[in-house]
């Protein structure tokens, strides 16, 4: 044998390699488009007014904007040294141990689900609206939100996701949209007098921690998708700058655009009227705001296509999820074999499954489905992220405390130690009051049922984990890596020749 | 029987096909008729570029090392696969299996085809404005006779040859088990995913570095 040696095509590999690698627009790009800013503008936004009566959303999500920025320091730093990165089951793996990494992922795959089923609760009304104002066509919602479900299903098994044009054509719509009804919004406050109350970080606290933890939940929903960009950490360019620039873009446009949405319904209502005009005209809150005909027709069908690109997003997230846990034989294998056309049939389908009987269910028992298929699948979903997020910061000091790989004290220790305290603290207090969140009597048992789940999966992903360590020790060693696990794995002796 | 084209005989497909892994596990990443692909473009480059090393491999012209391919005591048989070398040879350093199926994926699709076409296996449909140039199999038997090779190498009680194993540990690897699954024995399936642990390192490293190709662009958006 013999190495290489030098020639005429010196680099030629590594030019051919970075000509294919995705700078700051493209990484940003694929984190936004699967934010689908209409769904939390029109969908979250108002319904959380509506439910908890709390008016400090704006205040919220530029809170949670900082929170998440310190969090992404640290985070981004643990990308960088991992395989398999931007899943934070891989990270609390490597940091926290493989039992720890096999309850997140179990975690993940809960919340992820929560947020992608939820979604049918306001596709399913918003479509029938449509469908009842400009067509004529009377149906219940669940029978819309059943139509969303097999598109999603049939797409999800085609491998037909909406290109990234289609979908950066319907950002920019959405975006736009928001941006003019809230501009014309915040030209005409009641009274007025344009008041800033709402932007108060000062207000979080206004009605004791308890309104902090649950806003920040609420906040948290319009995050999600920021903590993707990792995932084409060996897709970059430049991954140290691309990375994060891409990140730290994204949470700034979101911040702005919920910031600015919700403090235009406040402050356009008025800040003490919002709740209920959240409950009586829930989307149309947001639509109403310029008071302009053009917008208040385009703003509803985009509505209904942003629930939809979010659904199939969400639908993508779970299965791929599900995909890297078969290939890593934490879960059946079957989940981690693609198709024809290379389509992961068994994880998306066994998605499909679960939204079926969620949807089915829902509809049985007469479920608001904005209110509680929506709502509350989205802030429990929201929920998981968050404990995700506060037990990643553990991990990530965890990790770097056993070798600091060269980076600085700021991303290794102080920037997680800060963000796992706030988001823990976060959790402990939406689990406490986790009746407002939900918008019910504290008694009510989803106010204990719905945040523990998280602490079954939990234990029976630990208890997994263990059980993985003393009877496939193979499949053990090979938690958090997902594709690369196969590449982890002893050989068998050579029997061809 | 041989076909004129422009005054020149064309070769005549075989059943027996040309004899090397990436015409294998092209033909069966196309449909044996239509030529339409049956793997995404992404999948299609991983695996037919973890054949063409392995075929390298096979001939030891390369080995790996390491994870890394470094040349090895012999030449490469075909023009193709001696481009490929003159790649690895032409770098300044070596490099891992994985980059090296990230670069060559990109090439190896049309390579191995226009290879196949030399040999009178595909013919090429000229691009329309609406489509891409592609190619279709000249003989649909020829083009579905790979599948037999992989029946054979997944068969226990048949002496087990490396190429062929090396091809249904390929074609798993890049996603083709199911549809392979529905021509094969039942129960196909798990020997073929376990075909690659019956390899020598070298093969074996090839293909699971493309097993693991494809799955981290599954997960990446890139498929």
């Amino acid at each position: 044998m013999s190495s290489t040696r030098q020639g005429a095509r010196t680099g030629r590999v590594s030019r051919a390699l970075a000509a294919d690698r995705l700078g700051v627009p493209a990484v940003l790009s694929f984190v936004l488009a699967g934010v689908a800013p209409l769904t939390v503008a029109a969908g979250v936004i108002p319904t959380a007014y509506a439910t908890t009566g709390l008016t400090a959303i704006p205040a919220a999500f530029l809170v949670v904007a900082v929170i998440l920025g310190v969090f992404s320091a640290g985070f981004m730093a643990m990308a960088r040294n991992v395989t398999n990165a931007g899943a934070f089951y891989a990270m609390i793996a490597r940091g926290l141990g493989r039992p720890a990494g096999v309850a997140a992922a179990l975690v993940a795959l809960l919340s992820y689900s929560f947020l992608q089923v939820g979604l049918y609760g306001a596709l399913g009304p918003a479509a029938a609206a449509e469908a009842a104002a400009h067509l004529n066509v009377h149906a219940a919602w669940w029978a819309w939100a059943l139509g969303g479900w097999a598109l999603v299903t049939v797409l999800g098994l085609a491998r037909v996701e909406i290109t990234g044009r289609v979908l950066g054509v319907l950002l920019s719509a959405e975006v736009c949209v928001i941006v003019a009804e809230s501009v014309l919004g915040l030209a005409h406050p009641a009274g007025g007098h344009l008041s800033f109350a709402t932007l108060s970080p000062a207000a979080l606290g206004s009605a004791g921690l308890s309104t902090f933890g649950v806003l920040a939940v609420v906040a948290v929903l319009g995050f999600v998708g920021f903590e993707q960009a990792p995932v084409l950490g060996e897709e970059a360019r430049h991954p140290r700058r691309t990375i994060p620039a891409a990140t730290y873009t994204a949470l700034g446009m979101i911040a702005v655009v919920y910031a600015g949405a919700s403090w235009a319904m406040a402050a356009h209502t008025g800040t003490s009227h919002v709740a209920a005009a959240a409950a009586a005209q829930g989307p149309g809150l947001l639509f109403g705001l310029s008071g302009n005909a053009a917008l208040a027709q385009i703003a509803p069908v985009l509505f209904v296509t942003s629930l939809f690109a979010a659904a199939l997003s969400f639908h993508n997230c779970v299965w791929r999820y599900a995909f890297a846990l078969g290939r890593e034989n934490v879960l059946p294998a079957a989940l981690g074999r693609t198709g024809g056309n290379n389509i992961p049939k068994t994880a998306s389908l066994a998605q499909s499954a679960t939204a079926l009987v969620v949807i089915g269910g829902c509809a049985l028992t007469h479920q608001n489905p904005m209110a509680r298929l929506f709502f509350w699948g989205g802030t429990t979903g929201g929920l998981g992220i968050i404990i995700l997020l506060a037990a990643t910061s553990l991990a990530v000091i965890a990790f770097f405390a056993r070798d600091p790989r060269g980076e600085n004290t700021w991303r290794r220790l102080a920037a997680p130690a800060i963000a796992g305290f706030v988001l823990t603290g976060i959790a402990v207090l939406a689990v406490q009051h986790y009746a407002i969140l939900l918008g019910v009597p504290p008694a009510n048992p989803a106010s204990w049922v719905l945040p523990g789940c998280y602490g079954v999966v939990a234990a029976a992903g630990l208890g997994w984990g263990l059980v993985l360590k003393a009877r496939r020790p193979q499949v053990y060693a090979t938690i958090g890596l997902g594709p690369h696990a196969i590449t982890a794995q002893p050989a068998t002796p050579a029997e061809t020749q | 029987m041989t076909l004129p084209v422009g005054g020149r005989r064309m070769p005549s497909p075989q059943l027996g096909g040309t004899g090397s892994l990436a015409d294998d596990l092209y033909l069966l990443a196309h449909h044996e008729r239509t030529g339409r692909p049956v793997l995404s473009p992404r999948a299609a480059g991983l695996g037919l570029a973890g054949a063409l090393l392995g075929e390298l491999v096979l001939a030891d012209a390369i080995a790996i090392c390491r994870s890394e391919v470094v040349t090895g005591a012999s030449q490469a048989d075909d023009a193709l696969t001696a481009a490929v070398l003159g790649q690895v040879t032409g770098e300044d350093r070596t490099r891992p299996v994985g980059e090296w199926l990230a670069f060559l994926a990109r090439t190896a699709p049309g390579g191995v085809a226009g290879r196949l076409e030399a040999a009178g296996y595909l013919i090429a449909v000229p691009a329309r404005p609406w489509r891409p140039q592609r190619w279709v199999p000249v003989s649909a038997d020829c083009a579905f006779a790979p599948v037999t090779r992989v029946k054979a190498a997944l068969n226990p009680s048949r002496p087990a040859d490396a190429q062929a194993v090396a091809l249904a540990g390929l074609a798993e690897a890049c996603g083709l088990g199911a549809r392979l699954a529905a021509w094969l024995p039942p129960g196909s399936r798990p020997r073929m995913e376990a075909a690659a642990g019956r390899l020598d390192a070298g093969l074996r490293e090839v293909i699971t570095a493309t097993h693991a190709a494809v799955g981290a662009a599954l997960l990446a958006h890139r498929i």
